[in-house]
């Protein structure tokens, strides 16, 4: 009896202290340059997305468009760093706000996606 | 005299456990619905909560203090469908149980079967529908579980306002849940035999197991959303990772009310959601709404674990699941 009571605690220790080990997770944007929802006076030559896990980047993108839902990215969006990092290239941008959509896959397989703006502008 | 109220402080208990069952969480485009505690949440998952705990003061008269301890373990079949498994072990304080000296025991397991029927990323929207199984006679008497069955068929939504428009950003991280459910016995009453203690006489007490509309929902802010799809104001991380809410749990019994009278019962907890990468931990207060559902307020907390992140490639996956690493993986949802 007590046997089986320690082996029911072993596996339930086990899996608790198995969890960092295992973790990987969805992958969420966990900051972005220009920063979410922020104005910056000067246009950006690139938006860098930060992510919470690693990426897998050819399934992975990031789309910028301007008011009139045109697309002003100058290219494909790239990795980075660890694979935690996602980034595309711009135009040169006009005054405006501008809408980034982003859509990736973790190295997990699981596919998150999500989209915010910045402004730029005095 | 007050052992003739058991029955009711039964009918009580049990409403008040199956409050405190499923959960689940979800993700829906830019949002993520958090497992709630008082109520079970649109989403369908892999995913282990492990422990729930709460204490609270029964609306039983007199009324007795009540520890629950309970674990529920989530397993997605396909994508979209998925059953759960819902233990509780219950405490019941003196002058609580059958002889008023206290019990303790295991609660009726519950199965749950829900399907999830829309999930709308550009609106944030979800809805799933489901059935709930108590199993009667699994749990103790001794501590209020049923002898009979309960199917409760149930509908579940959650809704973010992420569409609302620019002029409202600061309303953007709000989301609602919601659920609705009509319990149904599994037999229309119940009959025991009891001695009298002074008299030695048998007396016949039967209690009518009414069919109850359990519906309640959440209020939630989102502070993770509103870093990353709102405004970055550059918070410390542990509150980018907060999500206030206030949950409400109501049981309305609607049908063969003889003993058990209409009043609805229920709590309003407010409280805080700490979201992890595989993990939340949420704690909320358990307001009763009357004197029927409480008599002080109590406390709910809960360690959540996202098996689907943590176990990606195993337990964690639907058993028949959607390669998304062939084809056009490319988010068509």
């Amino acid at each position: 009896m007590i046997m089986r009571k320690n082996v029911h605690i072993l596996i339930v220790s086990t899996f608790l202290c198995g969890t960092p080990t295992f973790a990987e997770a969805h992958a969420f944007l966990d900051h972005a340059s220009p920063r979410v929802g922020n104005t910056v006076t000067t246009a950006p030559k690139e938006v860098v997305l930060w992510f919470t896990q690693q990426l897998e980047p050819a399934f992975s993108s990031i789309e910028v468009r301007n008011e009139q839902g045109a697309t002003v990215t100058a290219g494909k969006a790239t990795a980075g760093g660890d694979r935690t990092q996602l980034r595309v290239p711009l135009k040169a941008l006009p005054p405006g706000s501008y809408k980034v959509i982003w859509r990736v896959l973790s190295v997990d397989t699981h596919r998150t996606d999500g989209s915010f703006t910045f402004r730029v502008g005095p | 005299m007050f052992q003739n109220l058991w029955p009711v402080a039964t009918l009580a208990a049990v409403l008040a456990i199956s409050t405190t069952l499923a959960r689940a969480h979800e993700i829906v485009g830019n949002r993520f619905f958090p497992a709630t505690l008082t109520i079970d949440d649109p989403g369908v998952n892999d995913e282990l909560a492990l422990p729930t705990i709460s204490i609270s003061k029964t609306g039983d008269d007199p009324s007795f203090k009540q520890l629950d301890v309970s674990g529920e373990l989530s397993k997605r079949i396909t994508d979209a469908f998925a059953v759960s498994f819902s233990p509780t072990w219950s405490r019941l304080y003196a002058p609580g149980g059958p002889a008023m000296t206290g019990a303790q025991g295991f609660q009726n397991v519950e199965t749950t079967f829900k399907y999830r029927v829309i999930k709308n990323a550009e609106h944030e929207f979800i809805m799933s529908v489901g059935l709930s199984i108590e199993w009667g006679g699994s749990g103790a008497q001794g501590v209020g579980a049923d002898r009979f069955t309960t199917y409760t068929p149930s509908l579940w939504f959650g809704k973010g306002f992420g569409d609302l428009p620019s002029s409202l950003d600061w309303a953007k991280p709000f989301a609602i849940t919601g659920q609705i459910g009509y319990g149904i016995p599994g037999q229309s009453k119940t009959t025991t035999a009891s001695i009298d203690p002074d008299t030695g006489e048998i007396g016949i007490d039967t209690e009518f197991n009414p069919r109850v509309f359990n519906w309640g929902g959440s209020l939630q802010y989102s502070m993770p959303y509103l870093k990353s799809a709102v405004v970055d104001l550059g918070l410390p991380d542990f509150i980018n990772r907060l999500i206030p809410i206030v949950e409400f749990s109501m049981q309305t019994p609607v049908s063969n009310t003889l003993t058990s009278g209409t009043v609805t019962t229920g709590t309003i907890s407010p409280g805080l959601i700490y979201v992890g990468n595989t993990f939340q931990f949420a704690v909320e207060a358990l307001i009763p709404v009357n004197r029927q559902s409480g008599t002080s307020v109590g406390v709910i907390g809960q360690l959540h674990f996202f098996l689907d992140d943590i176990f990606p490639n195993t337990i964690g996956r639907p058993i028949f699941a959607s390669n998304v690493s062939t084809g056009n993986p490319m988010f068509g949802r």
